[in-house]
This record gives structure tokens, sequence and C-alpha cells, in this order.
């Protein structure tokens, strides 16, 4: 380790700290993304009555499916632009990103300096995540690929393996995709570990991939309780709502179900911190 | 290592965890049991109803089949009554397999994919009449003398006119003996072979229904009509490579098996026609339900898919069984097709029916099988034993079964009847009430299936609106009532050939004559209705003022101010747009949060509602039941003074958008 032995347990109040941070960015750019649909419900006049929007929830679906036969149009339209603000919060929400690992790696640092530092990066993290995004859809695109050619082969198998077979290539596609990903966050980790001496990009891709080639198992797997994390998170939290807490226009109602959304993503964000604190330890081991 | 150990052990906790609960939020509770079916009302009074049907045309068939080819060559006789009241000189043949024959057929030169097939067969299919002569007649051809084409169609071979040489007396019958061969297409619309599969549906020459005037129903196969046929007996035999699974319609009288093939002899009384399917991998389950031995016929590995639709018969058969009348049959045969013959599923023939889906059609909360299975089970009522005229007036079997199918699902699953999972639920009295909404007004319902300008417009409308016709009757004048008339017109008609005016008679003498009225609008009219309100006006009631001069002098009184006014006049005007008057209730709510509940007729375009009262009037809600399901549109049914009125929507919105950056982003 050239630059400071890691702690290898992130003080939890520095962890909290970061996850506080990445949490407030997205709910910030997620409010942002789907102020459009929303105004395109309000619009539709479906939320207009003395329930609200309660009424779109209820069992059945009916004034759910004749929201979305009255306001195609508009929900279409408020669609794209919401998918327009997703694009462009992704790419903005690399600052929070990259505040957050530098939080993790030096947790006293001044705020104006982190938020230099954090602004300073955010071109080489963006060209980071273009280079990823590219690799990742090659991925995918080879992984479909090798499903249509398995596909004559496959014709005289039964159904299952027919409909299955397509599938677990794009699951293997999506998982070589996160461990790509995991490479992506040791690159990342690099830039801000580096600080002022930061390599370019290519440099840093360059020692993340290096780093993945030495411990490729570990990568992998401390990506793993980040993603299945997230996931309990949200599946947790949909099934609380759905036992206990009825889609109705109480105020009690709204309140339990906006707790345990952002709950969930907090549990979330809190696995990914974790993963991030490892993803700067691996960083750091592989100088 | 350790604590590479240590993220492994974790990730597979999460992920078992999460395993169970998206099993948890995918499986519907209607999925877990059926419950039995629900009682209509206390011990209903039915109508007397027929034991058997008046047969007309009877058929004895001796067919061989060519797998490898997909041929048939059969022999056929026709046991066929005057029942009318007119001298007969010609006879009117149905061939329906020649729709298949080239691409100037009525059914392949009309324009494909907005049909209910699927992909245009690569090979061609027709039916050969080599012979047709009387029995114990003088042995003439009576083929060679046939018009060459459907009427006014030369390019059409589905719909042919045969002249008698001697006419036919009311009440005088006649057998006829024809010689066919059948050369099956590749599987389309739901006839021919796709591999070693092989669905025979309308296979064989079949006589025109006879009406009562002596008229033959007889028109050329339109890709988006369907079927009419007289009741009769079928006894047909089938030679068939042993290798081959069978499903037929009626009972199996017969097997045995010689030299690498299997004869089999099927017969079927009171019914209107006879298919059949053969598939050398087949699967076979067998159960007695409600009394009628259910067969049913499954591709390998798919035995979810057969849970289900063994389920779902448990469960509709009775339930169907006391809505409309006990099923007469003792054989019920449901054939799945498999996934490459998909074309062939999702059809009804008298104890035969096809569902369809794919092997995992029961995974993620949907209930796909369900629907298929009791939707084609509903035909067995809906066409099977109500034979009205398909061509004619669609509605009668395919938009009355979408109600019976609803209302079984319903009965059921509850409000998940389509699909359950993750809280939500999509029923199928919503999904009718969408395609009703969205396409509903454009053309009549009452009309021939050819009639209409496209598939698309016959399923919303022949299905969909009928639906939501009879179910917002129902809801409106009493779901019992609705149902009690339905079971007393499935009863009254049982082994008939019911008509619009036969239902709307019985639907007379049981229900409301503004219900009747509502339903002939619907059904004829392309009448529509839309509930709307516009604005709520609240004027205060302040104490009278000015100068008043009294016994004891003159007095000036000051006007109050608003906020000190002890009564509002609450006033908001609903309005009527369209013809049909349906009776509407109306919610109030007030700022100090009292409700009332005022009923409107529907009688006028306009009503005001008027309240006197201590407090503001702040929301009004028409139809807060949504019994209304014909309404155009829900949209304006209301207005409220609320605060926020997308709470749940901001709050899942900003949450997937939350998940989204975050698989997307950082």
């Amino acid at each position: 380790m050239s630059d400071q032995t890691l702690n290898r347990t992130t003080p939890l109040s520095t962890a909290a700290a970061a996850g506080m941070l990445l949490w407030i960015s997205r709910t910030l750019l997620g409010s942002l993304v789907s102020y459009p649909l929303l105004l395109a419900i309000r619009g539709s006049g479906m939320t207009s009555g003395p329930d609200g929007d309660a009424v779109l929830f209820q069992p059945g679906s009916l004034l759910l499916l004749e929201l979305l036969r009255v306001d195609a149009v508009g929900l279409a339209a408020a669609a794209q632009v919401s998918l327009l603000l997703l694009g462009l919060s992704a790419i903005f929400e690399l600052i929070p990103l990259a505040l957050a690992l530098d939080w993790l790696w030096r947790p006293k640092r001044p705020l104006c300096e982190r938020l230099s530092r954090g602004l300073s990066l955010f071109p080489r993290f963006l060209l980071l995540g273009v280079i990823a995004l590219l690799v990742q859809a090659a991925l995918m695109l080879a992984a479909s690929l090798l499903g249509a050619a398995f596909k004559p082969v496959l014709a005289s198998a039964d159904e299952r393996l027919r409909s299955i077979a397509p599938l677990a290539l794009l699951g293997l596609g999506l998982i070589a995709c996160g461990w790509f990903g995991g490479a992506l966050d040791i690159a990342r980790a690099t830039l801000v570990r580096r600080g002022a001496r930061a390599p370019s990009a290519r440099a840093a891709f360059a020692h993340a991939l290096l780093c993945l080639r030495a411990q490729p198992f570990r990568v992998l797997i401390g990506l793993y309780p980040s993603v299945a994390g997230s996931a309990l998170g949200l599946l947790a939290a949909a099934w609380l709502l759905t036992r206990f807490v009825p889609a109705s226009g109480s105020n009690v109602a709204i309140a339990l179900s906006f707790g345990a959304h952002q709950l969930a993503m907090l549990f979330a964000i809190g696995w990914r911190v974790r993963w991030l604190g490892a993803a700067l330890e691996l960083s750091a081991e592989g100088d | 290592m350790r604590r590479i150990t240590q993220d492994l052990l974790l990730g597979v906790v999460f992920s078992a965890l999460s395993a169970g609960l998206l099993r948890a939020l995918l499986l519907s509770p209607g999925a877990l049991a059926a419950p039995a079916a629900p009682p209509l009302g206390a011990a209903p009074v039915w109508p007397a109803s027929a034991e058997s049907a008046v047969k007309v045309a009877s058929y004895e068939i001796v067919a061989k089949f060519d797998g490898e080819h997909h041929r048939i060559e059969a022999r056929e006789t026709i046991h066929f009554v005057n029942r009318s009241s007119a001298v007969l000189n010609e006879l009117w043949f149905h061939l329906y397999l020649n729709a298949f024959k080239n691409d100037k057929t009525l059914f392949l030169r009309s324009p494909f994919g907005a049909g209910r097939s699927g992909d245009k067969a690569k090979q061609y299919g027709y039916v050969d009449v080599k012979k047709l002569s009387v029995v114990d007649g003088d042995g003439q051809d009576l083929w060679l003398k046939r018009d060459r084409h459907s009427p006014d169609d030369p390019e059409d071979e589905t719909d042919l006119r045969v002249p008698l040489e001697h006419p036919l007396e009311p009440g005088q019958t006649l057998d006829l003996s024809l010689e066919f061969e059948d050369q099956l297409p590749e599987l389309v619309e739901r006839t021919g072979f796709v591999d070693s599969f092989h669905f025979m549906g309308q296979w064989f020459p079949k006589l025109a229904r006879l009406e009562p005037n002596g008229s033959f129903a007889h028109f050329a196969f339109h890709p988006q009509s369907e079927f009419y046929a007289d009741f009769g007996d079928y006894d047909v035999t089938l030679d068939v490579p042993s290798a081959f699974q069978v499903g037929a319609t009626g009972s199996k009288l017969s097997e045995s098996a010689s030299k690498g093939r299997t004869l089999l002899r099927y017969h079927a009384e009171n019914v209107h026609d006879f298919a059949w399917t053969a598939w050398d991998r087949f699967e076979v389950r067998s159960e007695r339900i409600a009394g009628v031995q259910v067969r049913l016929l499954y591709p390998p590995h798919q035995q979810q898919n057969a849970d289900a639709e063994l389920a779902s018969v448990r469960f509709a058969l009775p339930h169907f069984n006391a809505r409309y009348g006990a099923y007469p049959y003792p054989t019920l045969t449901l054939v799945h097709p498999p996934e490459a013959a998909s074309n062939a599923g999702g059809m009804e023939y008298p104890t035969l029916i096809t569902t369809g889906g794919p092997w995992y059609s029961t995974f993620g909360g949907g209930h796909f099988i369900d629907v298929v299975t009791t939707h084609e089970l509903g035909h067995q009522w809906f066409y099977g034993l109500l034979a009205s005229n398909e061509h004619a007036e669609p509605f009668l079997d395919e938009g009355f079964n979408s109600y019976a199918e609803a209302e079984a699902l319903e009965a059921r699953f509850g409000a998940a009847s389509v699909f359950g999972a993750f809280g939500q639920s999509v029923s199928s009295t919503a999904l009718n009430r969408l395609f009703s909404a969205a396409r509903g007004a454009d053309e009549k319902v009452a009309q021939g299936a050819a009639d209409f300008a496209t598939f698309r417009s016959l399923g919303a409308i022949v299905y969909s609106r009928t639906a939501t016709v009879l179910a917002t009757i129902a809801r409106v004048y009493g779901r019992d009532r609705v149902n009690h008339a339905l079971g007393v017109y499935t009863r009254k008609f049982r082994f008939q050939h019911p008509t619009t005016a036969d239902f709307l008679a019985v639907m007379q003498s049981e229900l409301d004559e503004r219900a009747v009225t509502a339903l002939k609008l619907s059904f004829s009219e392309r009448a529509t209705v839309d509930y709307l309100v516009r604005e709520i006006s609240n004027a205060p009631l302040s104490a009278a003022a000015g100068v008043f001069d009294g016994p004891s002098g003159r007095q000036e009184k000051k006007p109050e101010a608003p906020h000190q006014a002890a009564e509002y006049a609450s006033r908001v005007v609903v309005y009527r747009h369209g013809v049909l008057q349906l009776p509407v209730d109306i919610a109030l709510g007030f700022e100090d949060g009292t409700k009332q509940l005022r009923h409107w007729d529907g009688g006028s375009f306009t009503f005001n509602v008027d309240n006197l009262g201590p407090s503001r009037l702040v929301s009004v809600n028409v139809d807060p039941e949504q019994r209304i399901l014909l309404d155009d549109d829900r949209s304006n049914n209301w207005l409220s003074t609320r605060g926020d009125p997308a709470p749940h929507c901001r709050d899942g919105a900003l949450y997937a958008a939350q998940i989204l950056l975050g698989a997307l982003g950082p």
C-alpha cells in the first residue's frame, strides 16, 4: 500500500456520512427525474377526486388502467422527459460518488477541498463510465448473439430449455457486467486515492484490471452482498407494504410507505458504501 | 480469505431471503386455494330446460389419418332431417378447410396480423369431396352438380350449394354418403399441423344450419368469423398410427390396435361439431370433476400448466353448472398444444377445448392459464349449448362468455383475476372496461363478425364491450338479478339457437324496463354515457343586512364577514353526456368531514345537487362505487379541493427513480 494503510473497518460515522451523501443526492435527483411523470399524472384528472391517487391502487386496477388510457399521450411524453433526466442525473451523480469515495478515504478533509477534488475528478469519472458502458453493452450483445447462435442447436430440445438457455446466457452477461462494474469502482477508487497525482482514466482503468486479474473472486464476491443486499431491501419493503399498509389516502399510510421505501434505499446504499470501502482497499492493495 | 467467506455468506443469506420474499410477493392469495362456487342467492327458481337437442344433422365418419403426409381419407354419412317449414330443393355445405387452399380464398386474401391467426401457413390445405350421393338412391353423384364457388366469390370454395334431385318435404329425412380427402395445412386458425402435432377442427364437409323457415345459414369462411351448425349425433371412427395420442369430441367407445395402427371410435350426442387432435408426444392426465370425466392432453414438462388447467376446471365446471345449467356430457377433453402450435390454443368445440401458453405461464402472478381455460370452458354453454349464430351475432357467445369468464374468475381470485403480485392486482372486469372504453363506441356490438373493420375492433367490442355492458347492468341493477336472468336465458335456450331477440325477451321478463332499454341501446345503437362534474360552488348565507323598519324603529344591520356565515348554499352540477340513462350515486364531502350520498336516476341531462348546511362542499365523486363501467371517461367524475392529489404516486415515482439511478449510476 503506497498512500496510506487502509483501516479495514471504516468508522461507522464515516460510512454513514458517505451513505447519507449518496442518499441525499439520489433523492434530489430522483425527485427531479420523477417530476414530469408526477405532473402528467396530476394533469390527467385521475387524482382530482376526494381520495386523491389512492384510487389508482385499488384492487383490480380499474382506475389505474383508466389513467393509462386517458393520459397515454401525456404519460408517454412525460416518460421520455423523465428518461432524459434520468440519463443526465446518472451523469451528475458521479460527483456525489466521488465525494463519497473521498469521504471514505480521507474522512477529515475540509468540505471545500473535498468538493473541489470531486469536481476535478468528474471528467475522468465520466470517461470511465463511458468506457464501462461500452464494454458492458458489448458483453450483453455478445450474450444475446450467443443465445441466437444456440437457437438452431436447441431446436429439437424441449420448450423449457429453448427459453431458459438464452435467459441463462443473458444472466451470465449480467454477472460479467457486474464484475466489470466492480473493476470500474476500483478504477474510481484509484483516482480518488491518488488525488492530485491521479492518473488518467485509462491508467486508472488499467490498474483496476490488474487488481481484477490478481483477485478476481474477491471482486466478484465483494460485490455480491451489495447487489443481494439491495435486492433484499427492495423486496422486504415491498413485502412489508403489501402485507401491512393498504394504499389508502390516509397520512399514516403515505408516511409508512415513504418511510419503508427510503429505509430500503438507505439499506441498499449502506451495502453499496461497504463495497466502495472494499474497492478502495483493493485499489490500494494493487499498488 | 476471511473477508471473501464473510461476503459470500452474506450474499447467500441475502439471496435466500430475497428468493423467499419474491415468492411471497408473486404468489397471489387466489392461487393458493380454489374456493367452492358461491351460491346464486337462495334456491333460485329455474325454467324447465330441454334434456336434448332437436337433431337436424347427424354424422357418421370413418377416417384414416396419415400423420407423415398430414392427410385424411374419410367416408361420411349424414343423416339429415328437414325440420323446417319449407320444401328444400338444395343443400349448402361448409368446406371450411378450403379456406387454406390458396392465397385467393376469402380467408387468406384478408389482411393478416389483425385477424385471429398469427402467420399465414407455408403449406396449404384443402378438402376434396370425391363423391356425394343419396344413400339407397340411384347412386348419382350430386357433387358434380354443385356450385363451383361460394356465392359471389369465384375465388372461394368454403360455402357451396348442392341442388337436390328431388325436393325434400318438411319432416322428411335424407341420408347422404360422402367420400372426401383432407390435406391439412400447416397450422393456421387452429387447424393443421406443426411437426407431428395435428389439430383437426372443421375438417369434414358439413351442412350449413337449416333455419326454421327453410333457409340455410351459410357463409364463406371469413377470418373474423366462427361457426354455426345444427345439433345432431356424431359417431366417428379414427384410424391413426399407434404412436399418436388422440383427443376428440365425445366419449371413446372402443379402441383396438393392429399392425402399428389404432382404431378409435368416438360418440357424441346433442352436439354440433366434432374436433380431434393427434400428437405422438402428449402427456395425459385424467380426473373426474363434478361427475364429468376430464381428460387433459399436454406437452411434456408442462406439469404446472396441467395443474393450473385442472384446478381451473375444478372450480369453473361446478360454478358454471350452478350459473347456467348442468354440463350435460359425460366427458370433457382439454388440449394444451405445444408452444410451436400455439395458434391451435384458445378454441372451443363441443366437449373439447384447447388452452395454451408457454411452460412458464403460471409463474409471476399472472393467471393466463386460468383465464384461457375458464373462457374456453364457458364456451361449452355459450355456443356449445346455446348454439347462436357466431357469424351473424358473435357477441351472443364471445361477449356473454367473456362476462361469464370474468364473473367466474373474480369469484375464484377476487380482484386479482388476471394478475396479482407485488400488492397490485388486475381484474378481468378492469381489462374489459379498458378495451371497451378505448374502442367500444367505434362500431355496433350487435353486428356480424365479418362486418367489423378489424379483428382488434371485434375483440374490443364483441368480447370486452359486451362483457362491460352486462357487468354495468349487473352492478347497477343487482348482480344476483342479472346472473339469475342469464341463468334463465341459458336454461330456456339450452340445445337451441337463440338470437338477440330471444335474449332481450328473457331480460324483459327478468329485469326493469330501463335495464332492458340500456341493453338494447348498448348492443344495437352504439349508445354511450359519460357522467361529469365541472365545478363546485359555495355561497355563504349571512344574516340579512341593510336598513330595516320595525316596530321598534329603524335598524341598520351591517353585512357579516364571510367567515362568520352560519350556513352555505352549496351546489354542484352533474352532467350526463350520451344517451344511456343509468342511475348513479353522487358522494359529497364537506369541509367539516361530513359526507352525504345522493342518488340521481340519470333520466335528465343535468342534475343540480344542492345543499344548505354549516360547512362548505369540498369534494364530489360521481359513481363512487364504480358501478357504471360504461362511463366513457372516469377522470371527469370528481372534483376536490384536496391539497396534494398524488402522494402515493410522488412516493412511488421517487422510489422508482432512486432504484433506476442506483442501477444505472454509481
